[in-house]
């Protein structure tokens, strides 16, 4: 056993800090309360910081280097993720193109759609929304409905995509359709669209937050053209469940910073108040026990990446634990400041620490987004644990 | 970086897992534990020490193997698949704390050989709460009394906390031997009127206690690891409703449930030995960590398991009780859950922080 850095790890994580303390400038916590921040303002201080990232040559870093890839390996994208979130840096806008369509485009896309996708993808220039999700198909996907029939050079695309993360502020959309009625998984493709298309409507959808950062999205006879197509027709399934590898990573050690730096926020709001005692105290305790085996976690994820292993079902462990543990923490923070907790970011009286209140509504939606934990549990019980299946 | 054991350690992990299924199966420890009012058999306690199991932690010129946490926690963790009886932990604890101890060479050489037993009396009260010390050292003499002695009917000596630190006490000891849950884990209780020899100040616990967490989380991770082997065997096995129970969606989540629990247990404790063996500055909030949240994670698995196993999970017979049992004593030994949480927020740095 070694958990400790290799001496090139820790070089790249000397440059990158340094690198965030001469470019960023405030952190992420302190914009959201910014009183003049709104959504737009907020999506474009992303756009701006996403490009300042690009010209440092922090994005897409384990790509070819003709996309913008510096042969980073995974620890050292573990590292980014970590030390981005140990500043607080606002989080990457174009995380579903880069994270999802990127890899797709790498591994499946033709030389011409690098081309034309990848650098606006990066520079922040073309924002990127993910079609997979519709209203009759979650956590089942491969039941999705969504049609697209060729016609001459286009595909003509009929259908929904609900949840779509970005969909309001996006330009473009990755879209899962089904180009075969018969064939479950071998009858979905993967398509790229403009969201400006005749044809395609973009609703936004107000979450349990008040915000719209997600929407549904409706296409009616959208004509695409054909080069917009990843792979070959039929291939879609096997893309989409490539790219969803990719959206794992060690997320339990950035996860671990971020929920410490809150429950070092929580225990001093507490001990202002003489309320760090008794109960209250015991609950904090066990909330800093849970988060340093989430650190144990993600410190066991990295020195997988570093013996050059990919991360199998780990992640649906690591996606349970995080997630779950969002929850806890979040109802118990409410719990131990009292109604105070519950203050809206714009009202008056609210913590200037933590939008504690926001959290505790955005912990929701960590248990249902990529993979439910139902679905996580179900992996496990297949894959790692073996069971018969009905 | 890595984070699996090395060569050395993997080979230390197969022989003792040889060693513990060949000299400590579990029909035997039944005997022990049904029949032996000391918890263990001489015979099977001096091949342990022969194999170099009890000094495993003591320094090689000190009569020990000289390993580290990392190593303890490699034959705790088997310790605990084969439910050892016997006062194997607190045994190692006890020579740890000799080791760091002047003028106790020839005691440690004799506890590592195994011909001498060796615990730590630490609790000042059979139910928490206890707000006095119950012992006290007047000029050269100990008096008073301690609870939950480990193993004190067979102790040769005993190392015991006092307000004015660690002394060391030496058999013959006036033991009331009491009975717990876990009948393979004799504790017993001490009236004390002895000559003290001086160990050291209470600092010296420090240390101990730190590799007691590990041991004891160790333990518990062996054990959860051994209960999830034995129910997922039973839940493809056992069928009702013509399937095999496993098939069902309401025990797989809970099977999942088990598994995140046994695996975050690996990462907390051995990441906890290695910040042991490596100094590492999160030393303390790691291995009250490991601790607190095993003993957790060992209610639930071990819960489970019982649950799953349905009727006969219940029963004598079958060992799934065993289980159940020391990961309860473990929980409340070796630093308590309300201890260790108590421990982890002092070492978080959260509290008091820079005013």
């Amino acid at each position: 056993m070694d958990l400790n850095l290799t001496a090139e790890a820790l070089a790249f994580q000397d440059e990158l800090r340094a690198w965030l303390g001469a470019n960023l400038h405030r952190p992420w916590r302190e914009e959201l309360r910014d009183p003049a921040a709104t959504e737009d303002s907020l999506v474009e201080l992303r756009r701006a910081w996403q490009r300042k990232l690009y010209q440092g040559g922090y994005l897409g870093m384990g790509w070819p280097a003709e996309w913008g890839g510096r042969g980073a390996t995974e620890v050292e994208k573990a590292i980014f993720d970590v030390e981005l979130a140990a500043a607080d840096a606002p989080p990457i806008l174009n995380i579903l193109g880069i994270g999802l369509l990127g890899p797709a485009l790498i591994h499946h896309g033709s030389e011409a759609q690098r081309r034309r996708f990848i650098p606006p993808m990066l520079s922040g220039d073309e924002i990127w929304c993910q079609g997979f999700s519709e209203p009759g198909a979650g956590s089942d996907l491969a039941s999705l409905k969504t049609a697209a029939v060729l016609d001459g050079d286009h595909f003509v695309l009929n259908g929904q995509k609900v949840w779509t993360t970005f969909g309001p502020w996006a330009d473009w959309i990755f879209v899962l359709c089904r180009t075969d009625q018969k064939d479950r998984y071998g009858g979905i493709s993967f398509v790229l669209c403009k969201l400006d298309t005749p044809g395609v409507t973009v609703r936004p959808l107000r979450q349990i937050t008040g915000e719209s950062e997600f929407g549904e999205v409706f296409f009616e006879d959208t004509r695409v053209p054909k080069e917009n197509l990843v792979g070959k027709i039929g291939e879609g399934w096997r893309i989409a469940m490539t790219v969803l590898a990719y959206e794992r990573g060690a997320s339990s050690l950035s996860y671990s910073h971020r929920f410490a730096r809150d429950l070092r926020l929580l225990a001093r709001a507490l001990e202002e108040r003489g309320r760090l005692s008794g109960s209250a105290r015991e609950k904090v305790a066990r909330l800093v026990v849970e988060n340093e085996v989430m650190r144990a976690n993600g410190i066991r994820m990295l020195a997988t990446f570093a013996e050059g292993k990919a991360p199998g079902t780990e992640s649906s462990l690591e996606k349970i634990f995080w997630s779950e543990f969002d929850q806890r923490f979040r109802e118990t923070a409410l719990d131990l400041l009292g109604p105070g907790g519950q203050l809206l970011r714009s009202s008056p009286g609210a913590r200037p620490d933590v939008d504690w209140a926001r959290e505790f509504l955005w912990s929701r939606a960590g248990t249902i987004y990529s993979g439910s934990s139902e679905v996580q549990r179900n992996i496990i019980a297949k894959r790692v644990l073996g069971l018969p299946q009905t | 970086m890595r984070f699996e054991l090395s060569d050395d350690q993997q080979l230390l992990r197969s022989s003792t897992r040889d060693f513990f299924t060949k000299a400590a199966p579990l029909e035997h420890s039944r005997r022990i534990m049904e029949q032996d009012a000391r918890g263990f058999e001489a015979p099977q306690w001096r091949q342990l020490a022969e194999m170099g199991y009890v000094g495993l932690v003591v320094p090689a010129d000190r009569g020990g193997q000289g390993l580290g946490a990392v190593e303890l926690a490699v034959v705790a963790e088997e310790a605990g698949r084969v439910c050892l009886p016997g006062p194997w932990l607190d045994a190692v604890l006890a020579a740890a704390l000799l080791a760091q101890a002047n003028g106790q060479d020839e005691l440690l050489r004799q506890v590592c050989e195994g011909h001498k037993i060796v615990t730590i009396a630490r609790f000042d009260a059979p139910f928490a709460g206890a707000a006095e010390p119950a012992t006290r050292v007047e000029g050269a003499k100990l008096r008073g009394t301690k609870y939950f002695v480990p193993f004190a009917v067979a102790a040769d000596a005993l190392c015991v906390v006092t307000p004015a630190g660690v002394v060391l006490a030496t058999a013959p000891f006036d033991v009331t031997p009491t009975s717990t849950l876990d009948l393979a884990q004799r504790f017993g209780t001490v009236a004390f009127d002895h000559v003290a020899t001086p160990l050291g100040p209470a600092s010296l616990l420090e240390g101990i206690d730190r590799l007691g967490a590990v041991g004891a989380g160790a333990m518990l991770l062996g054990i959860m690891q051994r209960c999830l082997e034995t129910t997922l065997a039973y839940v493809n096995t056992r069928a009702a409703f013509s399937r095999p129970i496993g098939a069902f969606q309401a025990l797989q989540h809970r099977l999942a449930n088990m598994l995140l629990r046994v695996e975050s247990t690996r990462s907390a404790v051995y990441r906890a030995a290695w910040c042991v063996d490596a100094n590492h500055p999160d030393t303390a909030l790691a291995c009250a960590t490991a601790k607190a949240y095993a003993g957790d994670a060992a209610r639930l698995v071990c819960g489970e398991t019982i649950q799953m196993h349905g009727g006969i999970g219940f029963t004598w017979e079958l060992d799934v009780h065993l289980y159940f049992k020391r990961a309860k004593t473990l929980e409340q030994f070796y630093g308590s859950t309300e201890e260790q949480l108590e421990r982890a927020l002092d070492a978080s740095g959260f509290l008091g922080a820079d005013r």
